[in-house]
């Protein structure tokens, strides 16, 4: 069988240690503003490539920087410098959609992959971009069984990339999904000039409409209103059909994403594909890891188009479907390593034995426990309350300033 | 007076600011990002007071035009 490579979102330094420790294979992510997560309220810089390079390499997990935004002249300059950072900082590969930045990181021999927003549909595309890039992502247009014609022609045919590798096909596996081609939407420009395409959707799909005749007055009924807000794609559940497509990369959405659901997906997805190549993946296990995957941010979910099914699972509210959320307590203040020991300030609400805690922060990633013994201010206590100095014995070293939440269900709208 | 401030480092390089403020914005061309023309740098803040009243109305438009907003114009 193919050995298949899990791929994961970064959008922060928590993300990407949650991907790390979660199994993640390769990882990506955007640097300043020439991405698709442009108005993220963290991105990382040029500064933080060399972190990033180093962290990956320790696990040797690869490395992709995403720039895949529609480039305009201003850019070029700044394509040039990121792209000359990203290989000098050992980043593996850059995810490209404008010819100026596939050219650009070829004039240098930089690895380039091919962003699902040029929307690869056929063996002749594969074949042209096979000068340039060894991996690709095909467009969300195809059926998983033309998705399998595909890598059978390039295993026939011999199509090879610049490395001299068979062409690697990627396809996106969990995550967000557009109304619009990926990336290619107006919609958010139109509205508050604020452009998909160069990573700054508003995401106003995602909102609740109706449609009202001007003239008349007369409000079309729609059953649903979320028109234009598909449901999260998961292909847990049909994973064995996705591998037998012949693709190499199952890439994961979410750079928007918090570090809890990045942890989460990729570890459902690592045991799946583990199992998958074990030969133990089975109904049974399929129906926990959804369990799994319902308790982070999702829209519903639906793997309507790569079995070919009619289009329209639209979501049923513009948020979250999650069955858990997470509340905010406090912060880590120390770590004793000898006992193992972490100690926190609790700044809101209470914290009691018996409950999961997450743990979030630049190093530590997204850890989640359940707390099996507490001190409160020094003495044996079942609870803590704000104010509270509050000690737990943790098999995990934590920082001061990282983040601690307690996990609680959420109640979640039909 | 006329009081701009852009918040630079956020400029996601959409260009409107250029189209409707071309006498007070430019493109970089060394980080794509907006640049405003003749201002004072304090911590990312880039200011710029005028007395010229009639860039108003420009700085105006690219203040509301600005996707991530971080650009502010004030008349004081």
């Amino acid at each position: 069988m193919q050995q298949i490579e899990l791929m994961a979102p970064a959008g922060n330094f928590e993300s990407l240690q949650a991907a790390l420790d979660n199994g993640a294979d390769s990882v990506y992510f955007g640097v300043e503003q020439l991405n698709m997560r442009a108005r993220a309220t963290v991105n990382f810089t040029l500064d933080d490539l060399p972190e990033i390079a180093k962290r990956c390499q320790l696990k040797q997990v690869r490395t992709y920087l995403t720039l895949n935004t529609i480039i305009y002249d201003h850019d070029l300059s700044i394509v040039k410098t990121l792209i000359n950072k990203a290989k000098e900082a050992g980043i593996t590969a850059v995810i490209a959609m404008d010819q100026a930045v596939i050219m650009t990181a070829r004039e240098i021999g930089m690895e380039v992959h091919i962003s699902t927003q040029i929307n690869i549909t056929n063996i002749e595309t594969v074949k042209f971009y096979a000068m340039f890039a060894d991996t690709m992502v095909l467009s969300r247009e195809l059926s998983l069984r033309q998705v399998k014609k595909i890598t059978e022609y390039i295993e026939k045919d011999q199509i090879k990339g610049p490395s001299g590798k068979l062409v690697e096909i990627e396809i996106f596996g969990h995550g967000a999904l557009c109304m619009a081609v990926s990336g290619k939407c107006y919609m958010s420009l139109h509205s508050y000039n604020s452009s998909a395409n160069r990573g700054a959707c508003k995401q106003n799909c995602r909102k609740k409409y109706t449609v009202i005749e001007q003239e008349t007055g007369f409000e079309m009924e729609i059953d649903n209103e979320y028109i234009m807000s598909p449901k999260d794609l998961c292909t847990i559940d049909i994973l064995d059909e996705v591998v037998n497509a012949g693709i190499t990369v199952l890439k994961i959405e979410g750079r928007g994403r918090a570090p809890e659901y990045v942890a989460k997906v990729i570890s459902c997805y690592r045991d799946a594909i583990d199992s998958l190549n074990n030969g133990t993946y089975q109904k049974e296990k399929v129906i926990t890891w959804m369990q799994e995957l319902e308790k982070v941010y999702n829209r519903g979910f639906w793997n309507g188009y790569y079995l070919g099914q009619k289009l329209g699972e639209w979501a049923t509210g513009s948020g979250s479907h999650a069955t858990q959320k997470k509340v905010y307590l406090g912060k880590g203040t120390h770590y004793f390593p000898k006992p193992q020991i972490g100690e926190f300030k609790i700044e809101a609400y209470d914290i009691s034995i018996g409950d999961t805690i997450l743990i979030t922060g630049p190093t530590t990633g997204a850890q989640e426990v359940e707390v099996g013994d507490m001190m409160v201010n020094d003495e044996k206590s079942e609870k803590g309350k704000k104010g509270d100095m509050v000690t737990i014995p943790l098999g995990f070293r934590i920082r001061p300033s990282d983040k601690l939440y307690k996990i609680v269900e959420n109640k979640v709208e039909a | 007076m006329v009081v701009i401030t852009l918040q630079r480092n956020k400029c996601i390089g959409c260009n409107y600011c250029v189209e409707l403020a071309p006498k007070q914005f430019q493109m970089s061309k060394k980080d794509g990002k907006s640049v405003l023309l003749h201002a004072v740098d304090k911590k990312g803040f880039f200011t710029l007071k005028s007395n010229e009243e009639a860039i108003l109305d420009d700085c105006e438009n690219a203040s509301k035009a600005c996707p991530v907003k971080i650009i502010d114009v004030k008349s004081v």
